[in-house]
This record gives C-alpha cells, structure tokens and sequence, in this order.
C-alpha cells in the first residue's frame, strides 16, 4: 500500500478547498476508529480486555496500533484529495468491514450453521435433483439449434428453482428468524455496527464522486480494484496457510499439550529428535548397558548399536527411505511405458485412458479397504494368486516349490511392502496419463524423422520420448516423491484397527505416522511441530535436489 | 540397352513392395496385439479390485470366506417341494450318478463301511440296510464287525469302520430316486445371488447415510467456496496491475509446496479456539482458498486474448462483468478441471476430519470417516464394508465420467505447464 505514495509532500493539508460532507463523515469515523484502536490496545495491556498474553498479546496490540496508524496517516491525505489517501482509506475500511463481519458472525456462530444445514440435508436432499436437472437441461441446451435460448432459459429457472426449493427445505426461513434472533445480542450489534460503519465508508469512497474529487487516474483505480479481486484468496491465505505457518514455526520451539500453557524450550525440540549415539556391545551386554541415559536403540548393525533419544523419527525416516526408493520407481517407470503405448495411434488408448485412471478417482480410503481384503493371508486373492501362480510352475517345470503365503499385514518383513506394492498400483495409472499428456507435446515430425531412418520402437522410445520428457518425468517423480513421503492414510487402513497405524514392530512407522501419534494421540503438540517442520525441510531438500538435477540437465541442453 | 529391362525391374520392384507392405501391415498388427496385450493386463489390473469389490458387496454372509476365494456372489439353491423350502446338493444316487438332490431328513444313524482288503475306500450307507453277520476281523488291534450290506442292487459283506449319522436326499423331480450322504460334506448346490439388502442394511448402520449427506454437503461448499476465490484471485493475478502482484504470486507459488501436516497442528488449534471442533463447519472454512486453483485459472485466463475484453472495457463494463460474463464463459475446460480437483480433495481428505472430528460423534462423520470405523468393525463382515466402499466409490466415478472429457487432458497438462 505505502508503494502508492511515494511523493510525501510535507505541505499542511490545503484548507482552502471546500470538503464534501460525506469526506468529513469519513475522517470522523477514522478517528473514532484510531481513538477506539488505541483504546483497545491500552485495554489489552492492562488486562482490561480480553484474557491475552505472550505472543497473542503482542499480536493483538500490533494489529490495533497497525489499524490506528493507518486510520489516522490517510486523514491529512483524505483531506488534500490525494488519491493515496482514498486508496489506503479504501483498503483499511474495506479490511475492517471484512473483519468485523466475520467477527460478528462468529459472535453469532453462523459458520457452525453449516451443521444445522447438514441436519435438515440428511432427510431433504433429494431437492437437489432438481438442480441437476436444471443443470442437464441448460448443459444439452445446444444439441436444440433453433430453441437453444429457450431451451436454456428452462434449465436456468429449473435450476433457480431448485436452489430456492432446496433452500426453504434447508431451512431458510427459520434460519433467518434464528438470525436476527442472534444478532440482537450486545456484542453481535456492536460488531455489526462497526462492519456497517466501515461499509459505508467504503462505499462512499468507491463512489464515483470519489473518482472525480481524488483525480483518480485509470491505473490507481486497476490497483485498488486488484487489491479487492484477490482479497478472498488474500484473507484465505493469511488465516489459513501464513498465520499457521508462523504459528507452527513457534510452537515447534515450546512444549505443549495444546489445552494449557505454552512452555518455551528454544531449540530442546530438535536437540530431542536428532541426539543419536553409536556404541559396541560387549559380551552379555544389553543395550541399556551401553547407551547413556534417555537414549534407546533405534538400529543395531552387528555389535554396533545406535541409539538415539527418540529412537521412532530414525526408525520412521528409515521407513520412509526404504519405501521412497523401492515405491518411487515402481511407480513411475511402469507409468512411463505404460503412457509410451498409450500414446500410439490406434483405437480405444482414450478408453484405456479413463480406465486407468479409476483408482486415483475412486478414493484412497475405498480402495485401501478393498486391498485391505485383498492381502488377507488365509482367504484373499493375492496369496491365492501366488499359489496357483507357483501351482502352474510347478506343473511345467516338475519343480517343487511350496508356495509363498505370508501373512501380509501382519509380518513386520512383509507390512511396508504391502503398502509400496499398494501404492504403485494407486499411482500408476494416475501417473500414465500425465505422462501421455507430456508425450502430446513431443513433435510427431521427430518421430517420422527417425522411422525413414529405421529407428525401431524402443530406440524412438530411448532417444526421443524419454529425453524430451523431462520435464514431464520432473514433475511426476516430484509429486510423487512429495506425496509418497507423506503416506499416512496407507498405513492406519492396511493395520489397523488391530494394529496401531506403526504396524507390527514398528515396520510402517513413517514419519506423519509419528507426527500424528506424537500430536493427536500423546498431545506433545511441541514436538509434534518440530517433527513437522524437520519432514519439511527433508521434503522440500529433495525437491531442491530434483530441480538442481532438473536445471543442470537444461543447462547440459537435454 | 533394350526397353524391356527397366520393365521387368519396375515389375519386380512393385512385387518386391508389394510384399514389403504385406510385411509391414502384418508387423503392424502384430504390433497393436501386442500393445493391446499389455494395456488390457494392466487394465485389468486396475479393475480387478473393483470388480471384487462389487460382487462382494452382494454377497451372503456366508459366502464371504470361502476358500478358494471367488469373486461372484452365491447362495444355496433351495427347491419349493411341497410348500417347504429345501435346500439342494449335488449328490451321488444309489446308482453313482451326481444328481441335484434335496435334503429331506438328517441325523439317520449310518455305518462307514469297507471291503475287507481295502479299508481306504469307503462308502457310508444307513445301518437299516446292514445286517451283522456277527463275524469280525481285527485291525491294527481294532475288532470290526462285518456285515452284510444291501446297497445300490447289489449285497456284500462289508467291514463296519465306524459310526456315522447321514442325510436322506431326493430328487425333486423323481421322488423314487433317493440317495445317503454325510451332510456336513455334501456339496451343496449353488446359484448366483445379489443381496441388495447389504446396502440397506449398510445404510441403517448408524448415521452412515448422515456420512453420505454431510460428505457431498461439505464437498460442494468446499468446491463452490474455492472455485469462486480461484477465479477472482487468478483474474487480478492474470489480468489486473497492482503493487505487490509479482511478489505475492511467487509466495503464493511457494506455498504449494509446503506439505499439509506442518498447518495441521495450528488449524487444530485455530479450529479450537474459534470453537469449531468436532463441526462440519471446520471441514470446510479452512479449505475455500486454494493457492493451486488460483495459480491454475491464473494460467488459463493469461491465454485468454486481451481483445476480447478491450471491447467491453470501452463500452463501458466494470471488471467484475468482464469477469463472469466473458472470462468465465471461456475457461469451462479450466473450471471443470478445478471443480473436479477439488471434488476429489475433498470428498477424500481424510486426516484432517480424522483430527477434528471425535470418533463417537458420528453425527459430523464424513464418508472417509465412517468407511474407515466400518472397514474396523466390519472385518468379518466385508460384504457390508463392501456395500459402504460401492457407494462411496459411486458418486466420483460419476463426476469423473461426466467431466473426464476436460479433466484427463487438463489437469494433466496444467500441472506440468
């Protein structure tokens, strides 16, 4: 906002020219506004108001002094019809009114309406049929040449319709009364007044009036109204990605339960997570012997022990390495010569298309359940599978193999595997189609090039698909890498609920595995934070390793 | 040099192609087998689970754990004889032929019976049809009596092994033929079901059809609220000039990467403090703003020509008309893409609801929630968890059938543009 104003000009606001009412309307509310700001601020401080302290106070009080000072920095501005004033004016009531409607309506709990609406939604859904086919009406409009337009106007009345329908049977009208009910409570008419008060400020600046009193050029006014353009997405990204992002960071350093008070620990953390110790064990010496207090072992390679403090987060990224490397692959390379035949010429490759794209569609959650069943050691398909596989062997080579029936899910050798075989199979597909959409972008000229040399299929493959598809295989690999480092979902399906979602011995803990055990189960919401933020900065390190790769193999002019 | 030599080389040289193209036409074809070959393995691959999934959800209780495992639902074929509903088995008659055959009576007492010199082979036959001949030979130490056994038209002197107890089968259609089985081993005669009464059943489970409401509810509001905060923010990032823009893009940018668990534990805590845990409200405010939809129709409306909307600017429309009744018309693939996007994020997001909602209130449950109590509870029933996994499944497949057109090309080359 400050970019607006570079020329300052230090020359006292011209009282010579006449001020409009509604000008002074709003410099008298800006300074009620500050006044009331700094109020609030004093009150903060003393513990008047609001139960505050720590970071939250200090938060609180720099975001009233923050709207104090703005409110009173545009007057002088407001008052000289400078246009940065009515920018800066415009954007701080356009905040607040944003601000306290959100906050009356929290006073009112409205957004828990949500689930009131559910209510009624379970016993009056079938109305929204009507919408859908309001919907199928308008969206076959065309297939009508001459009736097109009418055919249209029926599905969007059929439609609107069905929304008012849907919404009286949801409850509109109680819903309203229950709302004015609410409103007229101390604090939800002091919020509302202060949202209408700023409204109307904001609406008389944005008036036309305005334009012509501020000389507002065709670009200051594109900049205000970008601003308000990408406000919802702005408001969304504050409250909900930076805010908690911050949030997180800090919380990383404290211990805390989430319920009572925040303890800060600086960097005990992340001393916690990554003290480990190495020693040998001599003869007839457990680990406890050798390691010091509050170590445990988290890995023994022979006579090596090595311990750390929290021995599940190297337990977990072990996990996870061992996964990425074996799941990673498999997930991709199949892909990539799956989407090699799916992008030749001839008929049906769009059917194969969709079909191989169900699983991603279909859900992770269903899907789990399904394979779930699958894997049963006794009586699912994979094992049975494997038998008549070995069966049929057998028969040709009069071998005599016994079959292979493990006990997938619960076999600590076995658990991490069901979920990578899992996992490729989710991902293949998905994968696939992203890849063909990749090779559409390769030239076919480069193809017909090397036939008239007599390329066969596999040196097209190797010398102009896989090259030119870099970028693409980037990207696959990348999201997959960044998705696969975070599985969760996988294992607290396949295990449980007999088993914890760590699995038997502890062979599917992976690291969200632990961030939810630790936060959500155990509520060490501290350190919880801290595993968070080392998982991030491992993914994101590996990201920065593929672009690098990425980059250096641009730069090699492949 | 004589005329006819360039003819008979060009005649040969035409035969000559003639009979590379044939090869060629058969290398080709040969080559789509192959391919098709592939595709419909991997194909199959992908289906199978769902395809199992399905008949299993329609399948009897009883037929749930059968070894081997089948896919198709059965259930024992029962025969209206005389107003009684009995059921059938596959049944060898006196005269050694396997017949269709009803149970009429059980529990009659009956002897294992066998030849003298071969004791392995036996055949279990009612005792009324055995007489002691009050002879008996030892076995292993064992005495067994012999008898003489009348059986099928034909009497020989049989070695009682044991006692057992049979059943007394008929065939519906010619009561004259009868024939003795055990029942416990007897085959019985199957058809193929459909148990519809599974998803009835599945749905009366407590508040899963609240699951299945609150599930599409959440889903649409999560859609609308981002497509709506999509379009107005990637608009003014593609369209509009202000300062800050080009910095808050590239934030923006950044932000996808970072990983959902690192915000999981503060929205918990946001969630609480604004008292919205254990709501639906807290399964859909937190997600209506979406960095990678507003960067997806960011990228579409720049490809969108400026000319279109110069037109309308100079005849006097503000930028939110422009908006709705030019740009979005346009950015149909666009939308489609992101609606289906954040269909699937949320109509399958699990570890938020997961953290937010508590497992006793089953009221607020969405879908993923209640699959994932009933995929527990439900282990010895999976035709049940089943019948929960199908409707659950039901609902995308259809949405993805319906947008597939757009979504398979878009989303694909979006996200590598």
């Amino acid at each position: 906002m400050t970019q607006a104003d570079t020329t300052i000009t230090t020359e006292p606001s011209t009282t010579s020219k006449s001020q409009p009412t509604w000008l002074i309307g709003i410099v008298v509310w800006q300074v009620i506004l500050a006044l009331g700001a700094i109020g609030l601020a004093i009150g903060m401080i003393t513990g008047a108001v609001f139960d505050l302290r720590g970071v939250g106070l200090v938060l609180a009080v720099a975001l009233a002094l923050i709207v104090a000072f703005y409110a009173l920095y545009s007057i002088p501005r407001l008052l000289a019809h400078r246009n940065a004033g009515r920018t800066m004016s415009t954007l701080l009531n356009y905040t607040l009114l944003v601000v306290f409607t959100v906050a009356a309506l929290q006073v009112m709990e409205i957004f828990r309406g949500i689930d009131a609406v559910a209510t009624n939604f379970r016993d009056q859904w079938q109305w929204s049929l009507i919408i859908i086919v309001g919907f199928l009406i308008y969206s076959q409009a065309y297939r009508f040449k001459k009736q097109e337009k009418t055919v249209q106007r029926v599905g969007r009345w059929v439609m609107i319709g069905g929304v008012a329908i849907l919404a009286i049977a949801l409850g509109l009208i109680p819903g309203t009364i229950e709302f004015l009910r609410r409103l007229i409570q101390p604090d939800a008419l002091l919020l509302a007044g202060l949202a209408a008060a700023s409204g109307v400020a904001f609406w008389l600046l944005r008036r036309h009036e305005a334009t012509v009193l501020f000389e507002t050029t065709v670009d200051q006014a594109e900049a205000v109204d970008g601003y308000l353009f990408v406000s919802p997405n702005v408001f969304g990204f504050l409250a909900f990605f930076a805010f908690p992002l911050i949030f997180s960071l800090f919380v990383s350093f404290t211990a805390w339960d989430g319920l009572t008070e925040i303890t800060w620990l600086g960097p005990d953390n992340y001393i916690e997570i990554f003290s480990i110790q190495f020693a040998t064990l001599g003869e007839g010496q457990a680990a406890s012997d050798v390691l010091s207090t509050g170590y445990s072992q988290a890995f023994r390679f022979g006579d090596v022990i090595m311990g750390a403090r929290d021995p599940n987060f190297w337990i977990g990224m072990r996990n996870i390495i061992f996964f990425a490397l074996i799941a990673i692959p498999l997930a991709t390379f199949p892909a990539l010569f799956l989407a090699a035949l799916l992008n030749s010429k001839i008929p049906g490759m769009k059917v194969f298309r969709a079909i191989y794209f169900i699983p991603y569609v279909a859900g992770l959650l269903g899907v789990l359940l399904i394979w779930k069943q699958l894997y049963n050691a006794s009586i699912g398909f994979i094992n049975y599978g494997i038998l008549r596989l070995f069966d049929g062997i057998n028969a040709v080579t009069g071998a005599n193999i016994t079959a292979p029936q493990p006990e997938w899910l619960s076999d600590p050798n076995f658990a991490m595997w069901s979920i990578i075989i899992f996992f490729a199979w989710f991902m293949t597909g998905y994968n696939a189609v992203l890849f063909v959409a990749g090779m559409q972008g390769i030239p076919e000229s480069l193809y017909e090039a090397a036939e008239i040399d007599g390329a066969s299929w596999w040196k097209k493959f190797r010398n102009i698909t896989v090259p030119l598809l870099r970028p693409t295989t980037f990207f696959v690999v990348a999201t997959t890498t960044i998705l696969g480092l975070q599985i969760f979902t996988e294992p607290f399906v396949l295990m449980g609920p007999q088993l914890p979602p760590s699995g038997p011995n502890n062979s599917t803990l992976t690291p969200v595995v632990q961030l939810y055990q630790e936060g959500f189960q155990r509520f060490n919401q501290g350190y919880a934070s801290a595993l968070a933020w080392v998982l991030f900065i491992f993914i994101f390190g590996i990201t920065l390793l593929y672009f690098w790769r990425q980059r250096r193999n641009e730069e090699a002019g492949l | 040099m004589t005329a006819e030599a360039p003819q008979r080389t060009s005649d040969e040289a035409v035969k000559e192609a003639r009979r590379l193209s044939r090869k060629a036409r058969r290398r080709k074809y040969l080559g789509w087998a192959g391919i098709y070959l592939i595709l419909i393995v991997f194909a199959f691959a992908m289906v199978f689970p769902f395809v199992y999934m399905f008949f299993t959800s329609l399948k009897d209780s009883s037929d749930v754990f059968t070894y081997p495992p089948r896919v198709l639902p059965y259930e024992p074929r029962t025969i209206d004889v005389e107003g009684e509903q009995l059921p059938l088995f596959a049944i060898e008659d006196e005269g050694g032929e396997t017949r269709s055959m009803v149970l009429v009576e059980s529990g009659i007492k009956a002897g294992v019976f066998a030849r003298e010199g071969d004791l392995e082979n036996t055949i279990a036959v009612p005792l009324e049809f055995a007489v002691d001949t009050g002879r008996t030979i030892t076995v292993e130490g064992e005495e067994l009596g012999i008898y003489t056994v009348t059986f099928g038209g034909e009497t020989e002197d049989l070695v009682l092994i044991r006692n057992t107890a049979v059943g007394l089968f008929v065939d519906p259609d010619d009561p004259e033929v009868v024939g003795y089985a055990v029942v416990r081993t007897a085959i019985p005669a199957e058809q193929i079901t459909a148990r519809w009464s599974n998803y009835d059943e599945v749905l009366g489970i407590r508040d899963f059809d609240k699951a299945i409401t609150n599930t599409v509810l959440i889903t649409v509001l999560v859609m609308g609220g981002s497509l709506f905060t999509s379009i107005m923010g990637g608009y003014a990032f593609a369209r509009m000039r202000f300062p800050g823009r080009d910095q808050l893009f590239v934030t923006y940018l950044g932000s996808i990467m970072i990983p959902f668990v690192v915000l999981i534990i503060p929205l918990f805590q946001i969630v609480v403090a604004l008292n919205w845990n254990n709501t639906l409200a807290s399964l859909v405010w937190p997600f209506i703003y979406t960095a990678y939809g507003t960067f997806l129709m960011r990228q579409f409306f720049v490809s969108i020509p400026v000319d279109l909307e110069e037109a309308a600017f100079i005849d006097g429309a503000s930028r939110w008309r422009i908006l709705w009744t030019i740009f979005v018309p346009l950015s149909w693939p666009a939308i489609a893409t992101l609606a289906v996007f954040m269909f699937l994020y949320a109509w399958n997001s699990f570890i938020w609801p997961l953290v937010v909602i508590d497992a006793g209130n089953t009221e607020s449950f969405v879908l993923t929630l209640a699959l994932s109590i009933l995929g527990g509870q439900g282990a010895d029933q999976p035709q049940l968890v089943f019948a929960g996994v199908a409707m659950a499944v039901i609902i995308p497949l259809v949405v993805f059938a319906m947008a597939q057109r757009y979504f398979v090309e878009n989303v694909a080359s979006s996200g590598i543009k």
